[in-house]
This record gives structure tokens, sequence and C-alpha cells, in this order.
């Protein structure tokens, strides 16, 4: 087993060279650190490589979240939707409130009218 | 969402929904609008973070945002539970940068071989210990291959030697 992994750790590091054994390219990863603020100058070669492995666990983790509302929903199929009652529900994921927020008022109109009729009561 | 996203500022999207498979049973199906906001997610974590450890690096006048200033950042953030994991990844990572340089260098060059002569490799030898199909890019989580990795750098070597013979 042990063997087998270090061959499929050696193939996938030909067929997809960019990504090495990381499973995320980490020059992908250095560009969005870059472009999270004005004031990232400089940034060491092991932080993409920390945040190649932080990425798989947020990406476990929403995942298997928002799977778990899906099946609530008596669905097979992952949603935005999904993933978006993952995010309200997890305080971690407060970060993503507005990101998940926006596209779902964005993409149903019927959100934001009903959101007016509400204004439009309490005032 | 309107208009063209620029790509290089997610991941690929081929690579989130290989992670997000090893958590999803095989029947799961996943909506294309659920592939997107996930990957708008993760640069948004990839931002969250790093703004949080470059504030750091401001506050102490240092201008390189470090490993440890990351996992500062998602100890600090609610992410402690990940803070854990990393940092034995990372101390994994540093102990295998210690191997000699040739090593390293081998192992680049056999990806490079193996790219070359897939094809051949395929059709010549089928190593019955692989249980995933190699032109899908599946591979093992991180922990397995860093840990299998370092301990496998001389022995897959005969495997690859057969291969170069052949092509020559």
């Amino acid at each position: 087993m042990r063997q087998a992994g270090a061959y499929s750790g050696l193939l996938c590091g030909g067929v997809s060279g960019r990504t090495g054994p990381h499973s995320l390219p980490l020059a992908r990863i250095k560009k969005i650190m870059k472009n999270s603020g004005e004031g990232v100058k400089m940034i060491s070669g092991e932080a993409p490589i920390i945040f190649s492995k932080a990425c798989d666990l947020f990406i476990e983790e929403l995942t298997r979240r928002s799977w778990i509302m899906a099946i609530q929903g008596k669905r097979r199929t992952l949603h935005k939707e999904d993933l978006a009652s993952a995010v309200i529900a997890t305080d971690i994921f407060d970060f993503l409130i507005t990101l998940v927020s926006n596209s779902d008022s964005h993409a149903v109109g019927g959100a934001t009218n009903v959101m007016e009729v509400e204004t439009i009561d309490y005032s | 969402m309107a208009g063209v996203r620029e790509q290089d500022q997610y991941m690929p999207i081929a690579n989130v929904i290989r992670i997000m498979r090893r958590i999803l049973p095989a029947h799961a199906k996943i909506s294309d609008d659920a592939k997107e906001t996930i990957q708008e997610c993760v640069s948004e974590y990839i931002s969250f973070i790093t703004a949080e450890a470059n504030e750091r690096c401001q506050r102490e006048q240092r201008k390189t945002v470090t490993a440890e200033d990351v996992l500062w950042a998602m100890e600090k953030l609610g992410f402690d539970n990940y803070a854990h994991p990393l940092s034995l990844y990372l101390h994994r990572y540093r102990e295998s940068e210690g191997e000699p340089a040739s090593v390293r260098r081998a192992s680049s060059a056999m990806g490079i071989n193996n790219n070359m002569v897939h094809p051949p490799y395929i059709n010549s030898h089928g190593f019955g210990m692989f249980d995933f199909d190699p032109s899908s890019q599946g591979f093992y989580r991180d922990d397995h291959n860093a840990a299998s990795g370092s301990g496998g750098f001389v022995a897959p070597f005969d495997p690859y030697a057969n291969i170069k013979r052949d092509a020559l």
C-alpha cells in the first residue's frame, strides 16, 4: 500500500507537473494571496504549500456540511443553496455569508421582492 | 457572477471537484452553480486568512508572509482544528526538504520521463497495485503521498528504468 502510494504520487507528478505532490496549484494560490490586499508584499515559499493542504481541508469540510443539507432536502445533487445553508449554519464560515448571499440574491429575483415586501411591512 | 470570471483568481475546477468527490458518495451529483460557488469560497478563504496573516506581519514590521503567519491566522480566525494537522504537514514537508537535492531532481526527472512515455507505459506495464485510472489524474491524499513518497524515493527507480530502456 505504501509502495502504491509512492507510484501514484510519482505518476501524478508526471501527469500534472504543475501541482507536483500538492493537489492544488501553488502558483495560483500565490496569485490569490497577492491579490488579497495591497499590503501583501512578499510570500515565503512554504505559505502556498500550507494553503494547498488547508484548502483541501476547507473544501472537504464545506462539501461535507453542504451534502448534509442536500440529504435533508431529499436530494442527490449538491446545489448552491446547500452551500449557502452550510455557510449560514457554521460559525467559522461567517466570512462567506456575503459571498453566498450575494450570489443568491443576484440569481433569484424573487428573494429581492420578498425582502422589499418585508421592508414595506415594517415601515 | 455577471461577465467573464477571471479563472486565475480561482482554483482550477477539476482540482476542486476531485477533492469534493473524496467526501461525497458515488451517486452524488454537483450542480454547476455549486461548483462555481465553492471555487469562489476557496478564493475568499485564501484571501481572508492571508489578510489576517499579513496584518501580523506588518505589526511586527516584517515583509514576508510565512507559513507560521498563515497558521497563526487560522487559529485566530477559528480554524484551529486545521492548524494542528497543518503544523504536522509543514514539519514533514521540511523534513523531506532535507533530502539530498539529487534525489529530488531525480524524482522530477522521472516525472518528465513518465509524461513522455505515457502511452507505452499503459500498454506494456500493468501494475496491479494501482487502484485508479492514471489518465484520470486521481491520487491519494497528501498525507499518504507525503508519507510514502519520502520512503519510496528509492524503490520506484527500477520500473522507470525499464520503461526508459524500452523507449530506447
